[in-house]
């Protein structure tokens, strides 16, 4: 609950900070609709030659897009930010006034960087999903409902999971902006169903970085595809590996000696 | 001229040599994007029965192999340098230098695509491999190819810088970067070679700048186009890159005259 409260008010104060440059929050917003829009048109134009992708229809593809910028725009609004200032405090020695603060460090730094304007993005990805289920004509009932925001969850706490790992190193390397940069450069992958990809790449989105998961199990919890098995694996998956990143991040934490003191 | 040019040369080489790994890392995004929506298109026509209008698996294989090639020699990304030297205050001295801005960029660019080369093309050849690339390229076709990606280099390098210029104004443009970005995903054949595209996108494809940055010398290499077609698109390629060069020109002299540096 206190957690809660403090991260409305990480929100609050960087929401306050982000309005004194409302010309650039304006094109912020902007440049997320062009994005949004333009992946779509990209997703038209593939099912313009054709009615079914490796089994999944176009309105299918319309959810999981959505997914994809649920995704996206979720890590953006909380930790992408979050983490680059992260990496900044812990070059130039700043980290140990937030490790003196009486909170669970990890949620701190995590969370700190609340960027609100991103939200654009995952209220346009909620937007597609929910088009593309109510084209796609399935009934949706509560199961899958429910069966999509736990795997929606776990997706997201396997993206936190990787970036929080690959910030900890930040604490032996201090600069890690290329390791975060690999991971960039494969999230566009998460745009299209893991399944339709070659073997070397599949096992990449779908273990080292697992955009690929995070976005196609929620897609087929809600479009009614995903089974038991699938739904069980994501969720043991995302405790394992929850556990090994907060594991990771104390061993860090432990390493580090401050740059300045 | 010569002399300068040999001097810029060693200093780049010695500079690409300090940060290798960070040129190898754009080398990845040069590789994905083609890669996801080969991937996307090898599907779709596996469901057609294995082709879609023109293309078999094999031919998209070959046209997106030639796509990451073209998008890695004929990229150019000035323009986000150009927006921090801007903001950094770093830009006022390099205009008192007797040599305009543009040659740094020009020798920056070459250096860094001759160094990445030899890692890029390994890959394509596995990616080749993996999806049994069918390439239709005859001689002429690399004989042709050679002046079309120069073009697009050089279409890209003019246009990256014409739209750098408005930093001139505006100090921050990462926001028009980020839409040039976006059209260029759309209109330069990134989402599908441009004769896939439905009849109004294609057509305005065919006529925007973007198609020819990329599209064009792709198409070409990939051995897509008849010698007629070939030559009609190397002649707008030519006449993009001069209105852009005038574009440049203008936006440029209007844009020096009302900077004042930032920080200095």
């Amino acid at each position: 609950m206190r957690y809660l409260r403090l991260l409305a008010l990480f929100a609050q104060t960087e929401l306050q900070f982000a309005m004194e440059y409302r010309a650039n929050l304006v094109l912020d917003l902007f440049e997320e609709v062009i994005i949004v829009v333009s992946s779509l048109v990209a997703v038209l134009v593939l099912f313009s030659r054709t009615g079914v992708v490796n089994g999944w229809t176009e309105q299918e593809m319309i959810v999981l897009l959505g997914v994809y910028y649920v995704i996206q725009g979720a890590q953006a609004v909380i930790f992408e930010m979050s983490f680059e200032r992260f990496m900044e405090h812990v070059r130039l020695g700043t980290l140990d006034f937030i490790l003196i603060k009486p909170v669970n460090s990890q949620f701190v730094v995590s969370a700190r960087h609340v960027q609100v304007p991103q939200l654009g993005q995952l209220l346009l990805g909620l937007v597609l999903v929910g088009a593309g289920v109510r084209e796609a004509g399935t009934a949706l009932g509560m199961l899958e409902l429910v069966e999509f925001v736990v795997a929606l969850v776990c997706g997201l706490s396997l993206v936190y999971c990787l970036l929080l790992v690959l910030s900890t190193l930040a604490f032996w390397f201090v600069r890690v902006e290329n390791l975060l940069a690999i991971f960039w450069s494969f999230v566009d992958a998460g745009r299209f169903p893991v399944d339709i990809y070659p073997g070397w790449l599949r096992v990449t989105l779908s273990t080292v970085v697992p955009i690929g998961i995070a976005v196609t199990v929620p897609a087929q919890a809600i479009t009614g595809r995903l089974d038991a098995l699938g739904l069980l694996s994501i969720l043991l998956g995302t405790v394992v590996v929850w556990v090994f990143a907060s594991w990771f991040w104390r061993l860090g934490l432990r390493n580090y000696t401050g740059a300045s003191a | 001229m010569w002399r300068i040019y040999r001097t810029l040369f060693v200093a780049e080489f010695q500079q690409a040599a300090q940060y290798r790994i960070q040129s190898l890392l754009w080398l990845l995004f040069a590789v994905i994007r083609p890669v996801i929506f080969l991937a996307a298109w090898a599907a779709a026509a596996n469901a057609q029965g294995g082709r879609i209008a023109d293309y078999t698996v094999g031919d998209f294989a070959a046209y997106y192999v030639c796509l990451s090639l073209v998008s890695q020699l004929a990229r150019s990304w000035d323009a986000y340098d150009f927006e921090f030297e801007v903001r950094q205050g770093k830009l006022a001295p390099k205009l008192l230098r007797p040599l305009h801005p543009l040659h740094y960029a020009v020798v920056a660019n070459l250096v860094y695509k001759a160094t990445t080369l030899p890692v890029l093309l390994p890959v394509l050849v596995l990616i080749s491999l993996t999806f049994q690339a069918h390439f239709l390229t005859q001689p002429w076709h690399v004989a042709l190819f050679v002046p079309s990606v120069l073009l697009a280099a050089a279409l890209q390098f003019m246009f990256g810088w014409f739209v750098a210029a408005f930093a001139f104004w505006t100090t921050r443009i990462h926001a028009i970067m980020h839409l040039y970005d976006r059209l260029v995903f759309l209109f330069a054949g990134q989402i599908a070679p441009l004769s896939l595209l439905p009849g109004p996108l294609a057509a305005l494809s065919y006529v925007l700048p973007f198609g020819y940055m990329l599209w064009a010398p792709t198409e070409i290499l990939r051995g897509g186009l008849a010698i007629e077609q070939a030559l009609i698109v190397m002649a707008v390629q030519t006449a993009w890159l001069v209105v852009s060069w005038i574009a440049f020109v203008v936006v440029w002299r209007l844009g020096l005259r009302q900077f004042s540096a930032v920080g200095a």
